[in-house]
């Protein structure tokens, strides 16, 4: 008969987190998350940027968050951690930090000296985010997004929640190093079909994909 | 393309929004019996030219807004938050919602 053994139950592995949209080999794993890990050359690229932390905040549109964050309705700006604030609704921001980080985010929000009913909702899970850099990044989106995206209607810092290939969408418009970008989020269920649309219209424009590292945020 | 200019976020695609009815006032739930309850949730007046009704921008900053709108025509007169004061227009239209002849 054998020894009762004393040890405890086997370690689990620590859980992996996959992104809706499916990725491409060689992938990694960033902050507990599998990720695509290539780069690509195309003057226009897409990358999955969904385990980017991901919070949405709801509070008086004329409040003392609102006079914290310091971010309007329809604009975008970072704070002095990196974090991209977005005023996506009326009394209603989405904030979206480095992978990892939705605790620290919602922490900091919930330690404000604020005297009014705020929510705070950590949506890194729930929704799928896609990074659209390119100078063609416009005329691609303008095949599947009927808002005027022109340099004076929507420069840099300036976000909307619109439709995109029929999905409801919320699209940032946020520059890397000068040359034009757009962050776009949606629910998670629609995030494979709104990168796969975005895979399809932008062939015409050479569209390549490249990994979670080479977008760099 | 069918424009509708959100009083939060302007001119935006019809396909946007969801049309949310004609506006009315909500009968008092205190006092007000099945019957106008019922002309309330699910009857309208229809009228051949300017009303007033409400729409969803559901697609973008979900928030209501009132609409004043010819049926004839499909001209919009008016697009308002709610409770913005109602142009001269409108002010005919809103009285035509739920009208005693209905059944």
């Amino acid at each position: 008969m054998a020894e009762p053994t004393t040890a405890g139950p086997a370690p689990q592995p620590e859980p992996l987190a996959r992104s809706p949209i499916p990725t491409l080999t060689p992938t990694a794993i960033v902050a507990g998350w599998e990720v695509t890990d290539r780069s690509s050359d195309a003057s226009t690229r897409l990358a999955d940027l969904s385990p980017l932390a991901k919070v949405h905040v709801r509070a008086s549109e004329d409040g003392a968050l609102a006079a914290a964050l310091d971010v309007r309705f329809l604009k975008a700006a970072r704070d002095d951690y990196g974090v991209l604030i977005t005023g996506s609704g009326p009394g209603e921001w989405t904030l979206i930090g480095p992978a990892g980080t939705a605790g620290d985010i919602a922490g900091r929000l919930s330690a404000l000296d604020v005297d009014e009913r705020i929510t705070i909702v950590d949506l890194t899970h729930g929704r799928a985010l896609v990074r659209l850099t390119g100078d063609a990044g416009s005329t691609l989106l303008a095949t599947v997004c009927a808002v005027d995206l022109d340099e004076h209607t929507m420069p840099d810092g300036t976000c909307l929640r619109t439709s995109v290939a029929r999905v409801v969408t919320d699209l940032v418009r946020d520059d890397r190093d000068g040359v034009r970008s757009y962050l776009l989020h949606c629910e998670r269920s629609s995030g494979a079909y709104l990168a796969e649309q975005l895979r399809q219209v932008g062939e015409a424009h050479g569209l390549g994909v490249e990994g979670f590292a080479a977008a760099g945020r | 393309m069918i424009t509708l200019s959100c009083p939060w976020c302007g001119p935006r695609n019809v396909t946007e929004f969801a049309y949310g009815g004609e506006s009315g006032a909500r009968p008092d739930p205190a006092t007000a019996t099945p019957q106008p309850w019922r002309r309330y949730l699910y009857t309208n007046a229809n009228p051949a030219g300017p009303v007033t009704e409400t729409w969803l921008h559901r697609a973008g900053c979900r928030r209501y807004l009132v609409v004043e709108r010819d049926t004839t025509t499909n001209e919009i007169l008016a697009i308002r938050r709610p409770g913005g004061a109602p142009s001269t227009s409108a002010r005919h239209a809103t009285t035509g919602r739920a009208t005693e002849q209905r059944p």
